[in-house]
């Protein structure tokens, strides 16, 4: 496994954690990503991952107005599927994120 | 809301990508669609498309397009109609000349021609969409694409020569239906197609030819100007049609 398909695969799931806390748009995301400190995600990067999450039946997707005016825009939601791909990401993420830290902490 | 030149241009490489790739038109204008309302954002806030999509726009049209799936329908649904409007193509030139006699050589090999033109046309456009190339690289490619099936025909036109295949002959009544049955295809056409062109194209093309027919210029004079009219009215008509699409 490459190192962009382990960050392809955590990003997913950063997605799905951001999209479970309300509807938003794509640079919506992008915004809450970069102020997480994801910085070295490229911002197009996330539509073909938000595509394949689509097709996958983790999210659904509406077209909305903007509040401002002008073209619709899409917001995304988490279907019940995606709801339980978070808490599985959750658990995934919390044994990786662990044993990484007793890794580390024992060679620090 | 508009988006910078470059962010239109990179937006409409990707449009013709997926197109060429076979994939379905609705979802392409909805990622079209998302991603300029993106890019307008991120200009909003002094980001450029660079900084958007990173790598190379044809690894990212390649991302893009590796998630979405092949509208096999969408595309099958175009062949019959290509080869049912090449076909009324050359029967109404022909049914205009007067000589309709068809090898079964020519029955076969014309449709090849124009699924094969199909298939180079969308390769090429795949091709010169996702990839920076001088204005002469472009026109190169094109103008090889655009000689592919000028030289298929004239090679289908000898080979008919030299081996003998069951031929058939339209009478009077049979060039009179051949002409019918073309026109209804090409009204047929810009109906479903809701667009002019398979009407304004045949008729500047064959339209000079018979007027001409009906007046007394005769000789090299005809000759010279049924060759070139044709092809100039056309050429004119897609410039228009270009100059029109710059506007919008």
């Amino acid at each position: 496994m490459s190192s962009s398909q382990i960050l392809k695969g955590i990003l997913e799931g950063c997605l799905l954690s951001i999209i479970g806390k309300g509807e938003t748009y794509g640079y919506e995301m992008i915004e809450k990503l970069h102020a997480s400190g994801f910085t070295m995600v490229k911002e197009g990067s996330i539509y073909p991952l938000l595509l394949r999450m689509k097709k996958e039946g983790l999210v659904a997707t509406t077209q909305k107005k903007v509040p401002s005016g002008g073209p619709k825009r899409k917001y995304y939601s988490l279907t019940s599927k995606g709801e339980e791909e978070l808490e599985e990401f959750k658990k995934r993420w919390s044994a990786i994120s662990g044993s990484v830290d007793t890794l580390l902490g024992k060679d620090g | 809301m508009q988006v910078s030149k470059e962010s239109q241009e990179f937006l409409k490489n990707l449009r013709v990508y997926l197109l060429s790739s076979g994939k379905n038109e609705q979802e392409i204008n909805d990622i079209v669609e998302e991603l300029e309302d993106h890019l307008y954002e991120a200009e909003k806030n002094g980001k450029d498309v660079d900084d958007i999509i990173g790598q190379s726009p044809k690894d990212y049209m390649n991302q893009l397009a590796d998630e979405m799936p092949l509208d096999l329908t969408g595309v099958l649904k175009f062949i019959p109609i290509i080869i049912l409007g090449g076909f009324s193509f050359i029967l109404l030139e022909d049914a205009i000349r007067g000589n309709l006699e068809y090898a079964l050589l020519e029955i076969i090999g014309y449709p090849s021609v124009f699924l094969i033109n199909l298939f180079l046309i969308g390769a090429a456009f795949k091709y010169l969409a996702s990839t920076k190339l001088s204005t002469t690289k472009q026109w190169l490619i094109l103008s090889i694409v655009g000689m592919v099936p000028t030289a298929l025909f004239i090679g289908i036109y000898y080979l008919d020569h030299f081996i003998e295949t069951p031929a058939f002959q339209l009478g009077t009544f049979g060039v009179a239906s051949a002409v019918v049955v073309s026109i209804s295809v090409f009204i047929g056409i810009a109906v479903w197609s809701k667009s002019w062109v398979t009407i304004i194209i045949p008729l500047l093309l064959f339209l000079p030819k018979v007027l001409i027919d009906m007046t007394r210029i005769q000789g090299d004079t005809k000759l010279i100007i049924n060759s070139i009219l044709p092809f100039l009215l056309v050429g004119i008509y897609l410039l228009i049609v270009s100059k029109k699409e710059q506007q919008t």
